[in-house]
């Protein structure tokens, strides 16, 4: 993360390396936002982080809420009381905030409201490739799509005002290639935010019940009409390139790879780059494309771009081809796009070798890496879940269907733990175990983590106990949302400006929710973790275990501060090479030379877990030694 | 003129630092430049790939097949798996400390040989400098600093647009105070060993 000071600087003129991310909390300081909320998700989620290490400093108000449909009715309710507002999710988060964001463009905002939701083609840290930008279509709100850092925070500033002039919230969809990509940004001058509005009552604009909504649709479908009028002339749409021999119509990330694969390719070609995607220029389109016998569409995921096109280029290029990924398949509807990609589709299109054999070039490495071992991520070394998961699978025997859900914890799915039988969206855990309980008419766990248990798990488990579902919950608590980058959450009791909100506590929500049997272990303690697993798993109703103990990243970061050792595990003479330690507990900082099992001091965090699991007892703690 | 280059290694290592200071160096050296990173799952001592573009004019975020610059692998077998990026032109600076995957010490695969490992990198180019970056760094004071050593290496082939000052600047701006002088003296025993190693 950028030293605060420097996402704080009032410097304008200046240039610094920017994530896209951090470019983004830029942009939403500059333009003096007075409230951002969000959920935290990979890869939105230093949007957010950056502006909670500021947000006392800049003035303005930040949270992590609950879950992205409360972050977005946070950030509307501000938005509705005159203060600018934004939030930030990853691309499924805005599944979860829809119900609000569909409605919310019927009420519309007073102040500039800013949705970004960050989409993850090739789904490098996701559950699915969903484009987000059918939302756009499906909602009728205006949507930006920035192609680089730079664009990034230039385009929170416009997407503010556009939501300003229409009173509609702006959505701004990026990608993977975009939030996670470093570039150097200019910076702009810094507006003071503002805090304080008012909420000014209108029943029939507000409050949408259903002689209202009718009306609001109307008035939502004439401010979509404006939205298209300011589309044909947003300084974003426009011919960024001139040619004659083809164009290429491109938006988002893909634009880039147009720009360098057209340059490879030596392709006279003219480029319209559409940054405002919704609604989009048909007029400005329609004429690019008339100028052209064949014109590629360039884009990531879904033919969003390429449909309309084609179905403009109808009234106002009948001659023209349209190609991209329905006509001809030239690009992928999967993954993400890269220069090679559209390097070949030009190539396939004009007829023309490529710069550089990427056939051989593929055979070659296939050749090469032929045995080459894979490397997926693992939990780290000490991870409380590890130890969580081996609870689990002492006590069920593996006879039981495990439910799992979205977090580190997902990890546990790999071998040797393989704990996590399905796996569909946050919260799901539950309702899935729910229902596969009564079909099989057995016993289900579902694996939780403390941050998703807040987010979505609740609904799951009240209606696991109201209809008397047989469901045991482990609920994994680390005590930080892990995954994303260590957010604080309701049950750590820390907010998002870094000051105690109230704890809530998960072992009382979870009484509170109808749960039959709620306990709380510490799976740093495998006996007891693992007893008391048994025991929820023989109750006559729900059952709740908390496994709590904070992840160990947090716990080894806290040591260094504090100048502390943590021990260290250490194999002794009385291993008798079992290999319990590696192939049934699998922690990362075993290893094995010339046939004896080692511990990695340098991994080892000193959980001690392992010293429990080694039926030898061959595994001893020791002290570290000061260096 | 552009410069591309690819950083690989395994979560921990220290590859996104890397990168990042190869980007600052850029920005410092008036130079557009694109790092792109990937967070999230890749962190959890999985595999994890930066590609890093700089010069006059810069649009994609990531390195086209066959045409990086310099390879800088943390880690051998990491090295091999992004060679896709290589071509005759590419130098491949390899950090010669192996760290064994999962899978190897499970016993379900085999860490395959350096030798094997140095044959398949042939196969796409012949220029390849190897470093025990483990060793040069606890020599500088710190195992972890091994990033940095590599990073001294990549400065000494002459491939970066960038003056080596630039580079040391943009360490100091990034690495915590207590941290300067462990880095700074890394980086410069990686470039004084890749020197004598490529004459």
């Amino acid at each position: 993360m950028p030293k605060p000071q420097l996402i704080l600087r009032d410097a304008p003129g200046e240039t610094h390396l920017l994530l896209g991310n951090e470019a983004i909390a830029r942009g939403i300081i500059e333009a003096g936002v007075g409230v951002m909320a969000t959920y935290p998700g990979t890869p939105s989620s230093e949007i957010a982080d950056t502006l909670s290490a500021v947000a006392k400093d800049a003035g303005l108000y930040m949270e992590y809420s609950t879950n992205e449909i409360v972050a977005t009715e946070v950030a509307a309710g501000a938005a509705m009381s005159g203060v600018r507002s934004a939030v930030a999710m990853k691309h499924v988060g805005l599944n979860v905030a829809a119900d609000a964001f569909m409605t919310l463009a019927y009420t519309g905002v007073r102040a500039g409201m800013l949705v970004v939701s960050a989409d993850d083609p090739y789904a490098f840290s996701s559950q699915n490739e969903q484009d987000n930008r059918r939302y756009a279509l499906l909602s009728g709100v205006p949507m930006l799509e920035p192609s680089n850092p730079q664009e990034a925070k230039d385009m929170v500033l416009h997407g503010l005002e556009l939501s300003e002039s229409l009173e509609l919230p702006c959505l701004m969809r990026t990608t993977t290639r975009v939030n996670h990509v470093r570039g150097p940004v200019k910076f702009g001058a810094i507006r003071k935010p503002k805090l304080e509005g008012g909420f000014l009552k209108d029943v029939q604009r507000f409050v949408m019940v259903p002689a209202h909504a009718r009306v609001r649709h109307r008035v939502l479908l004439e401010k979509m009409r404006a939205a298209k009028d300011l589309s044909e002339s947003s300084p974003y749409n426009r011919v960024v390139r001139e040619g004659t021999e083809l164009g290429i119509i491109t938006s988002g990330a893909a634009y880039n790879y147009v720009m360098d694969a057209v340059e490879a390719m030596k392709v006279d070609a003219g480029v319209l780059k559409l940054g405002m995607t919704h609604p989009l220029p048909e007029r400005l389109i329609g004429e690019f494309a008339s100028q052209f016998d064949e014109v590629l569409v360039v884009e990531e995921l879904e033919p969003y771009l390429e449909t309309q096109t084609r179905s403009i280029a109808k009234e106002y290029a009948p001659k023209t081809k349209i190609y991209g990924k329905l006509n001809a398949e030239l690009l992928p509807r999967l993954e993400e796009l890269s220069t090679a990609l559209v390097v070949q589709a030009l190539s396939r299109l004009l007829g023309r070798e490529t710069p550089v054999n990427f056939e051989e070039i593929n055979q070659k490495y296939r050749e090469a890496t032929r045995r080459l071992p894979p490397r997926p991520p693992v939990m780290c070394p000490g991870c409380p879940h590890r130890a969580s998961f081996y609870a689990i699978k002492k006590a069920t025997g593996r006879k039981v269907v495990c439910t799992t859900d979205i977090g580190c914890y997902a990890l546990g799915i790999q071998p040797p733990l393989r704990v996590g039988d399905a796996l569909i969206c946050m919260g799901a855990s539950l309702g899935l175990a729910c229902g596969i309980s009564k079909a099989t008419n057995s016993r289900t766990v579902a694996v939780v983590g403390d941050s998703t248990f807040f987010h979505a798990a609740i609904p799951g488990l009240i209606n696991a106990a109201y209809n008397k579902h047989k469901i045991t919950v482990a609920v994994l608590d680390n005590e930080t949302t892990a995954m994303t980058g260590d957010q604080p959450h309701p049950g750590t009791g820390i907010t998002g400006m870094g000051v105690p909100g109230k704890r809530i506590l998960i072992e009382e929500v979870a009484k509170a929710c109808g749960a039959d049997y709620v306990k709380v272990v510490n799976p740093f303690n495998l006996k007891e973790a693992t007893e008391t697993f048994k025991e929820a798993l023989q109750v006559d109703g729900v059952s709740v275990v908390v496994f709590r103990q904070p992840c160990r990243l947090l716990v080894v970061r806290k040591a260094r501060k504090e100048g502390k050792k943590l021990p260290v595990a250490v194999v002794t003479d009385d291993c008798t090479n079992c290999k319990t330690c590696i192939e049934d507990f699998g922690c990362p900082a075993f290893y094995i030379k010339d046939g004896a099992i080692l511990i990695d001091p340098l991994l080892c965090t000193g959980c001690m877990v392992c010293v429990q699991v080694c039926p030898y007892g061959a595994i001893k703690a020791e002290r570290r030694e000061a260096e | 003129m552009k410069t591309e280059i690819v950083v690989s290694g395994v979560g921990g290592q220290g590859v996104l630092l890397l990168a990042e200071t190869l980007g600052t160096a850029a920005v410092l050296s008036g130079l557009d430049v694109r790092v792109s990173e990937i967070h999230g799952m890749a962190q959890r001592g999985g595999s994890v790939v930066c590609h890093i573009r700089m010069g006059e004019k810069i649009y994609s975020p990531t390195v086209m097949e066959g045409q990086a610059d310099a390879i800088v692998a943390l880690e051998p077998l990491e090295a091999l798996r992004v060679i896709r990026y290589a071509s005759e032109k590419t130098t491949v600076l390899m950090n010669t400390r192996p760290i064994a995957p999962a899978i190897v010490v499970m016993g379900a695969a085999k860490y395959p040989d350096m030798e094997v490992i140095l044959d398949a990198i042939r196969r796409f180019t012949t220029d390849i400098i190897e470093v025990d970056a483990v060793e040069i760094a606890e020599k500088a004071g710190s195992p972890i600093a091994a990033n940095m050593v590599m990073l001294g290496a990549l400065a000494s082939t002459g491939k970066l647009p960038t003056p080596k000052e630039n580079v040391e600047k943009a360490i100091e701006n990034l690495v915590p105070e207590r941290y300067k002088e462990i880095n700074i003296k890394a980086f410069q025993m990686g470039m004084e060993a890749a020197k004598k190693q490529s004459t």
